[in-house]
């Protein structure tokens, strides 16, 4: 079998996040190679957001090792994490509501490098989100969840970033739409992009990860492909609803 | 027709929209600048009228003091503007970000800029003397239709302090920084992920409020005079615009600047000069008590 050697594109190695006093994260270690889409499962308050956002620089208290691109990142601000192609998008859409869906899309492209691609990436991501083309003209405070959740990911892609930290794409959203923003994930995992993403329970996720974490209380407690996490009896029951 | 008095009583009026006009102008300029500021911040600056001095005797230095002339007054802005541009900015940088780092350091921004309030008042003092100090027109002379008689000055003020605000207005709309200042003051955690560097927007801000308060000094130290105390008056005006007009609302302290211009004239003319504060203070309460959220801010 040829040997392909393919990227670390992040490696998280003894990671510590803490809020105030409590112990958020504890040694926690991932590894994302160019190309894959890694899911992150596990139950509502362990500690999956805080990853994300200590990947992105949005966590003040942490200790340990982040690598992108073998670069180290830890620590580092948010503004030079985002140009150097790693995009957060938020649970809760951290959109800017007073602003026009086109505001907001050309704000996701603030990073300096960034603002070559903008045109690019509107095309782009208009293309992948028809329904904001039309709606480009409307304030985002009066979107629907779903449009909202969409106009989240089309922000993130205008960052231009190679990196993509998706936190629960699909929560609160009804299984049509679940459904439509999974496939737009697929195709944009399909177009190169490196994804790392982090569900609850979702039955449909098999189809879209290539490897699985779980975590419980901070802690790693499964790492494998998809296969692996189909033939775990726990993680069936329990995280994918089967 | 109309007896000799009434005519009289309309030039008078006609005076006192004239001055409302252009003190409601200064006013809105100066409190477009600090709702800036508490909107992107959510932290007030006590210190805000002490770079309304700060402009006014900047602009003397450089007319009385070192004999500038060139270009007359264009000349003047351009150098001082810039020079509140750098003042607010490293002040922001050296004094308040450090804060911004530590608990419940809105309150502690209060208080360090009413520190430095003091610092300023007393800096003044030592510096330019108790006396107060006047700059010269910037366009001498008046423009008369029939009996009308509009001082150019006046003109002037109103024309330049609409100018500042159009301008803020459209760099806020139009530039990339503009945007940026929007977005923190919207959502601060969104601007954060998708890259904007907060502190620097937030230090900008900062010194864009020191450039439009320093015009206003500018522009009003032409016509009234500015004395090493005079910060605390217009501390007292921005924030009662301010808050009449809704904290954090541009529009809102827009309007509010006017109405706020033409009460002080007509109350001036009425009762006399010295109980424009008072109403200031009346309407402050009843601001208060009846619409606390201001005429156009976004709840309580």
């Amino acid at each position: 079998m040829p040997v392909i050697w393919v990227m670390i594109m992040l490696s998280v190695r003894n990671l510590n996040a803490y809020y105030g006093e409590s112990h958020v994260l504890r040694d926690v270690a991932v590894s994302v190679k160019q190309g894959e889409v890694v899911v992150m499962l596990g139950p509502n308050g362990h500690g999956k957001s805080t990853l994300l956002k200590s990947i992105c620089g949005l966590v003040d208290q942490i200790t340990g090792r982040i690598n992108y691109k073998e670069e180290p990142i830890t620590g580092m601000a948010t503004e030079n994490i985002v140009n150097l192609g790693l995009i957060y998008i938020a649970e809760n859409r951290e959109l800017f509501p007073h602003m026009t869906v086109l505001e907001n899309l050309k704000l996701g492209a603030y990073a300096k490098n960034a603002r070559p691609h903008e045109k690019g990436n509107l095309e782009w991501v208009f293309d992948l989100f028809p329904r904001l083309v039309e709606r480009r003209k409307q304030l985002a405070s009066t979107m629907s969840g779903g449009e909202a959740r969409m106009l989240a990911v089309a922000r993130g892609l205008m960052s231009n970033a190679d990196f993509l930290c998706i936190d629960e794409p699909s929560l609160g959203l009804q299984p049509s739409l679940r459904h439509e923003i999974f496939s737009i994930i697929k195709q944009i995992s399909k177009e190169g992009k490196t994804v790392l993403l982090v569900e609850q329970n979702i039955p449909q996720i098999t189809e879209l990860a290539d490897r699985i974490y779980v975590m419980e209380e901070g802690q790693i407690s499964f790492e494998g492909d998809k296969d692996e996490a189909l033939g775990n009896e726990h993680l069936r029951e329990i995280f994918l609803g089967m | 027709m109309f007896s000799e008095d009434t005519i009289l009583l309309l030039y008078e009026i006609t005076d006192v929209i004239i001055a409302g006009l252009s003190m409601g102008s200064v006013y809105a300029l100066m409190a477009v600048g600090m709702t800036l500021v508490y909107g992107v911040t959510k932290a007030f600056n006590f210190a805000y009228g002490d770079f309304f001095n700060m402009g006014g005797y900047f602009a003397w230095i450089l007319i009385f003091g070192l004999g500038f002339q060139f270009m007359g007054y264009l000349g003047v802005l351009i150098i001082v503007m810039p020079l509140m541009f750098a003042v607010g900015y490293a002040l922001e940088k050296l004094m308040i970000a450090p804060l911004r780092k530590r608990e419940d350091w809105e309150n502690k921004v209060m208080m360090l800029t009413l520190g430095l309030a003091l610092f300023l008042t007393s800096l003044y003092t030592v510096v330019f003397g108790v006396r107060m100090k006047s700059l010269p027109p910037i366009w001498e002379g008046t423009l008369e239709i029939g009996q009308l008689v509009f001082a150019y000055q006046d003109i002037m003020i109103f024309v330049l302090s609409l100018g500042g605000i159009g301008l803020l207005g459209w760099m806020l709309n139009n530039t990339r920084i503009g945007m940026a200042v929007q977005a923190v003051a919207q959502n601060p955690v969104g601007a954060k992920i998708v890259g904007i560097p907060k502190e620097r927007i937030f230090a900008s801000t900062f010194a864009i409020s020191t450039v439009m308060v320093g015009f206003g000094g500018i522009l009003l130290s032409q016509k009234y005079f500015i004395n090493p105390m005079s910060g605390g008056t217009i501390m007292i005006k921005a924030w009662v615009v301010t808050a009449f007009g809704g904290m954090g609302s541009i529009r809102g302290g827009l309007y509010a600047a006017f109405i706020i211009g033409m009460m002080e004239a007509l109350v001036g003319w009425v009762f006399g000069l010295s109980y424009g504060i008072i109403a200031l203070f009346i309407l402050l309460i009843a601001t208060l008590v009846f619409r606390p959220q201001g005429l156009m801010g976004k709840g309580g």
